[in-house]
């Protein structure tokens, strides 16, 4: 169906520095806080300081009478008018709180939202949200998952009697046969931190309604305006169409900005209520503690394998600790966990338990990876443990457990269908580039000088590329469109949401290998409603592999129509035409040539159509791709420890990703080095903490550490290339692979390095302290 | 956050007792007491300016005494809001004879919540520390 | 982060300063290089109705190498200690640790006298002043005086400078043989310890300034009354070493516990005692 075109000597492959990056690095892009419209008001949110507390009275009397106050509103002002916050995820046996905008008479997470004050300046704003009093009445608190399920427990949310929000399992194959036909069970309890996304740029949203019209605009720092659109009118009372959504420049997402927050329908309301623009920023401490947090699970892990060290089956019981809401897609993350938590590996029988806990803490959701690390995380240390507890090498325990390049696409005990891949050849190809013996080696030597030297190694496989309809709660399709202009430049635009990921470049390299077009005449638009009028966003490594697919339809469209056209022109059947490198000429080589700039002025002039020809060159598409991608690779990891004070020091790392058919390795490589960067973040010192009264003790960076450039290592990076039947481009997809691939690849290197002292698990992060501690067994 | 602590007064239990039952040594030996203000018995509503070095916050609350059992032991409770945030605390306070002296046990639970907490832990426990022994400190030179 | 109102006075003279604290008192604060001051006025954990901008006084500003001893400034930043030749060469210490404060940007507008007098039980700047035994001298309306670097941290974020008081200069002897080992808290930078020691072969005696471990950054007593007349050979400077936290309560909080503070605290003290040594 596709164009065929010579991509070999195009610019799709080739690593081309990002469009984008001039006005990033010369401070001349927009982002939300740049907005400034004429009137605009500026709103802070009021937030409790407690975890969990009856609200007694909120009083804004004393910050109303304040200069340039424009209004001071509660939960009684604003949460009939504002709805709840939407969960697309849902569950059968689900209990889940009405989440209002502000709270009514109870908060139940420290930074629960209390109130909002709107002001001429963001300093008169603070100046009266200091001043609004609001009493508080102390309440029970329960901020451990596995507390909150003890019998007696303080209830995160009293009036659902019972601090379970719902329960999921699954179930493939035979799991009771797999344990009782077992020769050993390793287990393992594992404990997955919490941890908090810290984007650079914090949310913030500027709303503004045209009382004219009728219809609001929402600038917001969103990586889902198009759900935003859909979602936010049943919030606040607006028709979708009247309904304009713009995603500028967004300064990092990571999943956290894939949801509706209430600040977004509270900004919304109170510009249509004061008829004025009503601006947002949110800050870091706020970002800390009222943006979702990812991650927290803990679960008891068991292996069944056989004495010739086949594993047989994985079943586990796990704890997704949800915080004290739902966001967007709150429930839905640890289900993620479950269908990819036989990882690169033929497990016969799987069987997961979970158990989604509400506590007094912030809303758990889609963080980078979003259940795909933890699931990759799991049984990637439970290979080394298993490889451990039966005396294997865990390179030939993997291996015998890959399924064979031939037996893709591949039935999963899950349920899944991998499309394509050959892992042993991304193993190989790591091994190689880690020079593995010679590494080996090196770990022996230092064992012998009494130094602590780990290897570890994580063969990941991932599910992106989201994703079929039928598996997505409103829709897995993309939308696009491309128009030739009437002076034959070209515009794209895609109902993906890129905010870093690359796709202005990318994009554009596709489109001008397929039109023919030199890369400067595309013009690559997205984020705004108004322009990409349908579209489903970006998350899940979905951009390239579902909206790259639209993109490929919307372009043999415009082709197939341009032929219709060319044909007529130069008096031939469209069969007769052929189209290379933006050329229309008649097959045989004989006569004239016709160019995009001929048709362009052809097609819109429409002084000389064939009959039925609608005038223009423009077409747009949904693509609904027919699975999700797998994509997998191997990371590998070496480490050195410091003896005495616990300290890790990364002295390799190797990366080895198959993402499917490239479109701009430099992309991939940026995407990979972020992702590898956060995995550094998490496997060694990054995580979320609440005391036991609920207070979170990490709301700045002063005490949340985020990886700095020091503690990147030089890494090794190599790709192999398995595309995917399931889009056009073959591409699979790769904005979480770091996040997923490289955790446990660091930590198994770290508890690897502690093997000859009898340690077998360490939960992340792995602390200097930790180890210390591990070394020393205290 | 749980704080104990083992200080010695050069006075009897008695009269330590009655210097901390008594409001306005109290409000001497709390640190950053701007007001004690008696609202019913044993019950004062208190301005407090609490903070260390540059860092401040103002509170306003109330400090209760309860489980009075003169000379022994009593509960000294504070609680504070403000625009930081909250403090809560209260310590149980033992006294014992010893010699001419007193050995005072001083058992604390506090909780401080919101940008203090948010930022500042690293220091909290310290902090906590610090204001509790100041406090007997002053109450040491009050009762000398 | 938007700081609740103040008033904002740059005074052109030390005089002028000291008149504008004691007119002020309470009310206002010294703003130097702003990295502590600031941050607090954002997060409204201070709201001083004054801020009293010293960075235009002169006479602040120097570092000097006067009668035998060394003159820093209380206004000479970070950034400007880590490239002072003059430092290099007689007081590698200061230069070692000044290196090892925040990031660049922090070190191009802090102040080894701001730092000082925001007394951070965490800051690197009282391990090497204590290491150094440096004096520091204070202008106040009574006119000036000088206290001993044991007598300047007298609390959490408190120090012998007292409301109306400036500090004016750090001075110390210079050190050849000295280093800083410091372990950082991941999230910030600060000092989960930090020890500065300064050897001196000759008269077979060494200072150990340590920060971090402590509520107030202090000397390691133990350590240097152990060592004191010993030949500074590698076996006696790590045991003596293991006394770096004697009688200390160490701090604890979700960055480290308290005996793994202490257990930080012997294990960079020997470090820096080894490396002084060797220089």
């Amino acid at each position: 169906m596709s164009t065929i075109v010579k991509e070999k000597v195009g610019y799709v492959g080739r690593a081309m520095k990002r469009v984008e990056d001039p006005r990033l690095l010369k401070g001349l892009a927009t982002y939300v806080d740049d907005l400034r419209l004429p009137g605009m008001l500026h709103a802070v949110v009021v937030r409790s300081p407690h975890a969990h507390a009856r609200v007694r009275r909120v009083d804004g009397a004393a910050a109303r009478a304040l200069a340039g106050v424009a209004g001071v509103f509660s939960g009684a002002d604003l949460n009939a008018h504002c709805g709840t916050v939407p969960c697309a995820a849902s569950m059968p046996d689900l209990k889940a709180p009405k989440h209002t905008v502000l709270a009514s008479d109870r908060v139940y997470f420290v930074g629960h939202p209390v109130a909002v004050v709107v002001a001429a300046t963001p300093y008169a704003a603070v100046d009266a949200a200091e001043a609004v009093q609001v009493e508080y009445e102390p309440l029970p608190v329960v901020v451990d998952a596995e507390k909150a399920l003890e019998k007696g427990s303080p209830l995160t949310h009293p009036d659902l009697g019972t601090n379970v929000a719902f329960t999921w399992h699954l179930a493939g194959g035979d799991i009771d046969a797999a344990f009782k036909n077992a020769d050993r069970v390793v287990r393992q309890r594992m404990y997955h931190q919490r941890l908090t996304p810290m984007a650079i740029e914090p949310r913030g949203c500027v709303a503004s309604f045209d009382r004219g019209s009728g219809t609001l605009t929402l600038w917001t720092s969103t990586q889902i305006p198009h759900l935003v659109r859909t979602l936010l009118p049943g919030m606040i009372g607006i028709a979708e169409n009247k309904l304009r959504v713009v995603a500028p420049e967004v300064g990092g997402g990571f999943g956290s900005k894939l949801n509706l927050y209430v600040e977004e329908a509270i900004c919304s309301y109170l510009a249509m209520r004061l008829g004025a623009p009503v601006k947002w920023i949110e800050r870091r401490r706020e970002n800390a503690a009222a943006t979702i947090h990812g991650r927290d699970q803990i679960g008891d892990y068991e292996v069944a394998v056989s004495n010739d060290g086949t594993i047989l089956g994985l079943r586990n019981r796990t704890i997704a600790d949800l915080g004290s809401y739902l966001q967007l897609l709150t429930p839905a993350i640890p289900t993620l966990t479950g269908l990819v938590l036989t990882g690169s590996y033929k497990i016969p029988a799987v069987r997961m338990d979970v158990i989604g806990v509400y506590t007094h803490k912030m809303a758990a959701d889609a963080y980078r990876g979003a259940g795909r690390p933890e699931a990759t995380y799991l049984i990637e240390r439970l290979m080394d443990l298993v490889a451990g507890e039966t005396g294997q090498d865990p390179i030939e325990l993997r291996r015998r457990h890959f399924p064979k390049p031939q037996e893709f696409p591949f039935p999963t005990a899950t349920g899944l269908t991998y499309d394509s891949g050959d892992y042993d050849a991304a193993l190989r190809k790591a091994m190689e580039l880690a020079r593995w013996d010679e590494l080996v080696g090196r770990r022996e030597a230092r064992r012998r000088d009494g130094g602590l030297f780990g290897i570890g190694v994580s063969t990941y496989v991932e599910i992106c590329g989201m994703g079929p309809s039928k598996a997505m709660m409103a829709g897995g399709w993309e939308w696009g469109c491309v128009r030739i202009e009437m002076s034959a430049k070209v515009t794209v635009i895609t109902g993906a949401t890129p905010h870093g990921q690359g796709q202005e470049t990318s994009f554009a390299q596709i489109a001008a290998d397929r039109l023919g077009v030199p890369i400067d005449d595309i013009v690559v638009l997205h984020g705004d409603t108004s322009i990409a009028h349908y579209g489903r966003d970006t998350y899940g490594s979905r951009a390239t592999a579902v909206g790259g697919g639209a993109l490929v339809m919307c372009i043999d469209r415009v082709v197939d129509k341009a032929k219709r056209l060319a044909a007529h022109l130069l008096g031939a059947r469209p069969e007769q035409v052929e189209f290379q490198e933006g050329r229309f000429s008649l097959k045989g080589g004989a006569g004239r040539d016709l160019g995009w700039t001929d048709l362009a002025a052809e097609a819109y002039v429409a002084k000389n159509l064939p009959a039925g020809f609608e005038p223009g060159l423009e077409a747009s598409a949904f693509f609904e791709p027919e699975n999700f991608t797998f994509p997998f690779g191997t990371h590998i990891c070496a480490v050195d420890l410091d003896r005495e004070t616990g300290k890790v020091t990364i002295v390799k790392y190797v990366a080895v990703d198959d993402c499917g058919n490239q479109m701009n390795p430099l992309l991939i490589e940026g995407q990979l080095q972020g992702g590898i960067a956060q995995s550094i973040g998490q496997a060694l010192f990054e995580r979320t903490v609440y005391d036991e009264n609920g207070q979170l003790l990490t709301g700045e960076f002063t005490d949340y550490a985020l990886p700095r450039a020091e503690d990147i290592p030089e890494y090794a990076m190599g790709a192999t290339v398995t595309p995917t039947t399931a889009n056009p481009l073959g591409v699979k997809g790769v904005g979480e692979a770091g996040t997923i691939g490289a955790t446990p690849a660091i930590a198994n290197a770290v508890i690897d390095a502690l093997r000859p002292l009898g340690v077998k698990h360490l939960d992340m992060p792995l602390t200097p302290e930790k180890i210390w501690r591990a070394i020393n067994r205290r | 956050m749980k704080l104990t602590g083992t200080y010695r007064l050069a006075a009897p239990p008695a009269r330590v007792f009655a210097a901390l039952v008594d409001p306005d040594v109290l409000q001497r030996c709390i640190e950053g007491a701007e007001r004690l203000v008696r609202t019913a018995d044993d019950q004062y509503d208190v301005h407090l300016r609490l903070g260390i070095g540059t860092v401040k916050g103002a509170y306003v609350g109330t400090v209760r005494l309860t489980d009075q059992q003169p000379p022994d032991r009593f509960t000294l409770h504070v609680e504070g809001k403000g625009a930081p945030g909250f403090v809560r605390g209260s310590a149980r306070i033992q006294l014992t004879a010893a010699g001419a002296g007193t050995v005072a046990i001083c058992d604390a639970d506090g909780q401080v919540g919101g940008v203090v907490s948010a930022v500042g832990s690293r220091l909290l426990d310290a902090t906590a520390r610090m204001l509790m022994d100041r406090f007997f400190e002053r109450l040491g030179a009050e009762v000398r | 982060m938007f700081a609740a109102p103040f008033d904002y006075a740059r005074p052109k003279t030390l005089d002028e300063a000291l008149s504008l604290l004691s007119k002020h008192g309470d009310e206002a604060r010294l703003l130097a290089g702003g990295h502590s001051l600031i941050p607090a006025m954002k997060l409204r954990l201070a709201q001083p109705r004054l801020v009293v901008d010293i960075g235009r006084l002169d006479g602040l500003r120097q570092i000097e190498a006067r009668d035998g001893r060394l003159a820093i400034g209380a206004m000479v930043t970070h950034a400007e200690i880590a490239a002072s030749r003059t430092l290099a060469d007689l007081c590698p210490l200061l230069v070692e640790v000044a290196s090892a404060i925040g990031d660049l940007q922090v070190r191009n507008k802090g102040t080894i006298g701001g730092s000082l007098v925001h007394a951070d039980p965490a800051g690197d700047w009282p391990a090497a002043i204590l290491a150094l035994d440096a004096e520091i001298e204070i202008a106040g309306p009574q006119g000036r005086r000088t206290v001993t670097a044991g007598a300047f941290f007298t609390g959490i974020l408190e120090t012998a400078v007292k409301p109306g008081e400036i500090l004016c200069e750090i001075r110390v002897t210079a050190a050849a043989a000295s280093a800083y080992v410091k372990t950082e808290q991941k999230a910030s930078g600060f000092a989960l310890c930090g020890v500065a020691a300064v050897v001196d072969a000759t008269a077979r005696r060494v200072r150990v300034g340590i920060t971090g471990v402590a509520p107030v950054p202090y000397r390691a007593a133990a350590v240097e009354r152990a060592l004191e007349g010993q030949a500074l050979a590698e076996g006696s400077l790590a045991a003596a070493a293991g006394q770096a936290a004697a009688g200390v309560t160490p701090l604890a909080d979700i960055h480290a516990s308290a005996d793994y503070r202490a257990h930080l605290a012997r294990v960079n003290t020997a470090r820096a005692l080894q490396r002084a040594a060797s220089r």
